[in-house]
């Protein structure tokens, strides 16, 4: 039996389709939907009235009819925001030219990128990532690496000393100017080798200017085998080079002095502005050459290294008659801003707080 | 140590046809690093790193000799020239006796010297001025010129005394240990006193004239009116040489050189070719003797290297005749021996030369074969042993670094700020001054105490960029707490600060907090630190999680407005977890509404949660919705895993809700239930 509707609920009905219809074509923006269908004289608020003069019987109906109708102008009026609550948005059609609205995002440190990117080439070959003591006794930092006191050698690490007693055995407590004190650390951790280590800690040095900084990192490779070679070393080096520095690095060695190695040596890696030559060609005139300003001859200096000295090895509980190792030790510093188009030029940037450099990062 | 070597000098020694360019290239490769080649005035002059172990090469014959071994095996046929100066020793003039020289305590290894007569202080001709000045030497007269073209070129200290203030002083020459104390006066007219054991020359009534293989004193050393000369070598204990010229800070070229191990055979020929020099250029007349006290040395150790042992080192097996070869091009004697007939038996016996007492075990002279064959002739390979499995079990690195990571992608900056501070920031840390280690020698006052705390130095970061309004950084690094008779204990921080506000600095370290699946945290004021403070914070809160047991560290409210947070990052790592327990997920509904309350000043918004937690255990969820003055409105989530709840059965927990928070606590339901 079909219940008969009163005209009044027609018309409201009708009224509810209209305006449904209605929303559906409008180009306004969010705020200006709200004033036209919720607002005082608003579409729906002035329909949503009417249910007062709807007869008693029809009002559940109207009721309901109202309340989809309240969410569906809702939902569409909703949905306009997920294109932003920007007027310039509103328009169907999206400007693509305008820029992105950019979340804030802090930054980690320079200094903590290359430590992740340098202790990951590392540990791809097997080493294993420590960190040992800055503050230090002189037996670990020097003596045990075949230092003895009073030795011209020690002038160039320009020591801190800490001022406590020393050590009856260990000597002056030193803040360490090299994480060099981590080999005979790491040989009385592990015992019998392999050895495989990257030490990255802080170091300290008294020295301040545009290349040098009080604090500072430094990483340390020791590895030791039976079997341990120069070519290791000099391959270790070079997969390094290519890691860091893109395929076509170009490593080499030369001859050094350190007490704790021998033979020991100084690490070169090519210049990638010069690559590798030492001289840049003039991009107009093929003939003409200019030495390159940026490195010594085609390449740049990172750092020492060396063969373990028989006495370190010694002095770590291990027999060098039986194994062999190599070391080197680069600042983090100096081997990440040798990287190509970085051209950091003061050194002191990276332990300031000067935000224009760190966002830059 | 840097030495200036001008090409011209050096082909006085050097027989070659290499080019500038070439020497650089090739020294640098096997040698001595070229690190420049100096232009003046059309000439070259190399600027060479020397290493410590080899002051045999700080001299133009010393870099020479490494040339010569060094081009030949590149192919440029090189030889080394004798410079040896043929002169006749004879007196040329009227006898002049020697000083009573007394080295009785055999305080010096060698002592060598002669006088010359009728020397003229007159100014050295130009073509040894001008080497002098390429060689980094400041020019005088000849007499003073003379001693140091020599030592330059030979790698040997000679020093001239005026013969007639030695006599005048009494014509002894005393070789003693000084006692402190004593007075001297250095030729740069500086009084000086003696601080105990260094090695001195003293006349009969032990007036100092002159402080050995350092620097000479006024009262015996040439000037204008020279007449004679004492020319004179000595050889001295590098030790001592060391300690007296850095107690002093004297730091001349002779001191630089006699601090390291030079050979004392050098001295012959040095003083033959400073002989020579004054009599070419300052008219000198021979009126002596030579005299030479020479303790020889032992001859130096033959040191035994195993053929193996080479090839154990470089990785490749070189023929016997090339590691032969090599040793003997650097000077030393070779002899072979072998037990068996293998060549890898062979055994070397080698005799390094008087000037290379750097060579004493067998890697020494490994070293010698590998650079002079060439380091770039070796090849390069990666290790294949066995790796090692065994990192130290005290730090997490990647969670370390995921930490970080995560900080920075929310906004935080992350900072590295020096561990040294100045004393105001050491006192901030809220540990007292004397409680922090000091250095003993500070480059700058600002950076003294090692830190114990991070806070200071972040607070000073955020000070030094008052142009920003919104600052939020992070730093990871070891602050550095005393331990009696040992080294500090190095305790890894996690120290943040930042300008936003309470809850959403409080946030953000929640939500670190649960990406390393650490819930529930716990922060409660400590009224006890608060009073102890140096700080100017306002409030210190202790931070705790993990089933609020943990105590992490702490957090604190600054009177700008700036909060703090400090933890230790081994008690975060220790909770952290890798991944969740996971929690399966009901099937059934969850019911979320929310209930204000009216909250009195002194009731704190973490008691009402708390309560509203503990209530029953379908309250799955609380979170603090919204608040205005003191009105909290909380929104709560029911749910129940067996049952889908409906407003019949949540009707009368909401009811014990209500009644549970206004009974525990003074905070009111706003509204009806």
């Amino acid at each position: 039996m079909t219940q008969s509707i009163s005209s009044k609920l027609q018309s409201l009905l009708d009224e509810a389709d209209r305006i449904k219809k209605q929303i559906h074509q409008e180009t306004l923006s969010q705020q200006e939907l709200e004033q036209k269908y919720f607002g005082k004289k608003g579409l729906f608020t002035v329909l949503s009235k009417q249910i007062t003069s709807i007869p008693k019987n029809d009002k559940p109906q109207a009721g309901k009819v109202i309340n989809h109708l309240k969410q569906d102008l809702q939902d569409f009026i909703e949905e306009l925001s997920t294109y932003s609550s920007d007027p310039l948005t509103q328009q169907a059609k999206i400007d693509l030219t305008l820029p992105g609205k950019n979340p804030i995002i802090g930054h980690l440190h320079p200094i903590s990128q290359a430590i992740n990117q340098i202790s990951g080439i590392f540990e791809k070959i097997g080493f294993i990532r420590v960190r040992y003591p800055e503050v230090d006794w002189d037996w670990y930092a020097f003596t045990s690496l075949n230092m003895p006191s009073n030795h011209p050698a020690r002038d160039e690490w320009e020591t801190f000393f800490v001022d406590q007693p020393p050590h009856h055995k260990k000597g002056k407590m030193v803040l360490t100017p090299h994480t060099s004190n981590g080999q005979v650390r790491e040989m009385e951790r592990v015992g019998e080798p392999p050895i495989r280590m990257i030490n990255i800690a802080r170091c300290y040095r008294r020295q301040q200017d545009v290349t040098h900084t009080q604090m500072f990192h430094q990483f340390e490779g020791l590895v030791i085998d039976k079997g341990i070679t120069i070519q290791h070393l000099k391959g270790t080096i070079d997969y390094f080079a290519q890691q860091f520095y893109g395929p076509g690095s170009k490593s080499r060695i030369r001859p050094f002095h350190f007490k704790f190695t021998e033979p020991s040596f100084e690490v070169d890696f090519s210049c990638h502005i010069c690559e590798g030559t030492g001289y840049i060609t003039n991009p107009d005139n093929s003939q003409q050459r200019t030495k390159c300003r940026f490195c010594k001859s085609g390449w740049h200096e990172v750092g020492g290294a060396g063969m373990v000295h028989p006495n370190v090895l010694k002095a770590g509980g291990i027999d060098p008659s039986k194994y062999t190792g190599f070391a080197f030790g680069w600042g983090i510093e100096r081997t990440y801003t040798l990287k190509e188009g970085l051209n950091i030029d003061d050194i002191r940037l990276l332990y300031s707080s000067k935000l224009n450099f760190l966002h830059q990062f | 140590m840097n030495i200036l070597v001008p090409h011209k000098w050096l082909l006085d020694h050097l027989k070659t046809k290499a080019k500038p360019t070439q020497i650089q290239e090739y020294l640098s490769l096997s040698g001595p690093s070229v690190e420049n080649i100096i232009e003046q005035n059309s000439d070259q002059v190399y600027d060479i790193e020397i290493t410590t172990n080899r002051p045999d090469s700080l001299s133009i014959k010393g870099v020479a000799r490494e040339a010569v071994v060094i081009l030949n095996r590149n192919s440029i046929p090189s030889e080394l020239k004798s410079t040896d100066a043929k002169i006749n020793l004879k007196l040329e003039t009227e006898e002049l006796p020697l000083p009573k020289i007394d080295n009785s305590q055999g305080l010096c290894q060698r002592i060598t010297c002669i006088v010359l007569d009728q020397v003229q202080a007159k100014p050295s001709p130009k073509w040894m001025q001008q080497r002098l000045e390429q060689a980094g030497f400041q020019t005088h007269d000849c007499l003073i010129d003379i001693t140091n073209y020599v030592t330059h070129d030979l790698g040997h200290p000679c020093h001239a005394f005026d013969y007639d203030k030695i006599m005048d002083l009494g014509g002894v020459i005393n070789v003693v240990e000084a006692k402190a104390g004593q007075p001297f006066v250095t030729l740069d007219q500086i009084k000086r006193e003696t601080v105990g054991g260094e090695i001195i020359f003293t006349n009969e009534v032990g007036t100092i004239i002159d402080f050995p293989a350092i620097i000479g004193t006024a009262n015996s050393s040439v000037d204008n009116n020279t007449k004679r000369v004492l020319l004179w070598l000595e050889d001295l204990d590098p030790q001592k040489v060391r300690t007296a010229s850095m107690a002093h800070s004297i730091r001349t070229v002779a001191a630089q050189l006699n601090e390291k191990e030079l050979d004392p055979y050098l001295a012959k020929e040095t003083l033959t070719k400073a002989i020579s020099l004054f009599q070419e250029i300052a008219g000198a007349k021979i009126a002596s003797k030579i005299f030479d006290d020479f303790n020889k040395p032992h001859a130096p150790k033959p040191i035994k290297l195993k053929y193996q042992t080479c090839s154990k080192y470089l990785g490749i097996e070189l023929e016997v005749y090339q590691i032969k070869a090599i040793l003997t091009d650097l000077g030393c004697q070779v002899k072979l021996s072998s037990k068996t007939k293998n060549p890898t038996e062979i055994e070397f016996t080698v005799t390094p030369p008087t000037f290379r007492p750097d060579l004493q075990i067998p890697v020494d002279l490994i070293e010698e074969i590998a650079r002079i064959y060439g380091y770039h002739n070796i090849p390069n390979k990666l290790m294949s042993g066995q790796l090692p499995t065994n990192p130290p079990q005290d730090n997490d690195f990647e969670m370390e670094n995921n930490l970080k990571t995560f900080l920075a992608n929310i906004g935080w900056q992350e900072l590295y700020s020096i561990s040294l501070v100045s004393q105001e920031l050491a006192k901030q840390s809220g540990f007292l001054l004397d409680n922090h280690l000091q250095l003993n020698n500070p480059l700058l006052t600002e950076n003294q105490y090692l830190r114990r705390s991070l806070i200071p130095s972040l607070r000073e970061a955020v000070a030094q960029n008052p142009q920003e309004s919104q600052l939020s950084f992070f730093e990871i690094a070891a602050v550095y707490h005393p331990q009696k008779g040992d080294l500090p204990q190095e305790k890894m921080m996690l120290g943040m600060i930042s300008t936003k506000s309470y809850r959403k600095t409080r946030g953000d370290f929640e939500t670190l907090l649960t990406k390393l699946f650490i819930d529930q945290v716990l922060i409660e004021e400590d009224e006890i630190k608060k009073e102890k403070n140096n700080n100017k914070y306002l409030q210190v809160g202790k931070i705790f999680a993990g089933n609020n047991t943990t105590l992490l560290g702490q957090i604190a409210i600054f009177s700008n407005q700036q909060i703090a947070i400090e933890i230790e990052l081994d008690s975060l790592l220790k909770l952290a977890k890798k991944h969740p327990t996971y929690q399966s997920i009901a099937n059934t509904s969850i019911i979320i509404e929310d209930l204000t309350f009216n909250l009195p000043l002194t009731t704190q918004v973490g008691e009402v949660i708390k309560c509203l937690e503990a209530v029953d255990s379908i309250v799955v969820e609380v979170l603090l919705k919204d608040h205005y003055q003191q009105n909290f409105t909380f929104q709560i989530s029911y749910q129940d895993p067996l049952q889908n709840l409906s407003n019949e059965l949540i009707a009368p927990i909401r009811k014990k809700i209500v009644e549970e928070v206004e009974n525990k606590t003074d905070a009111k339901l706003v509204g009806k239930v």
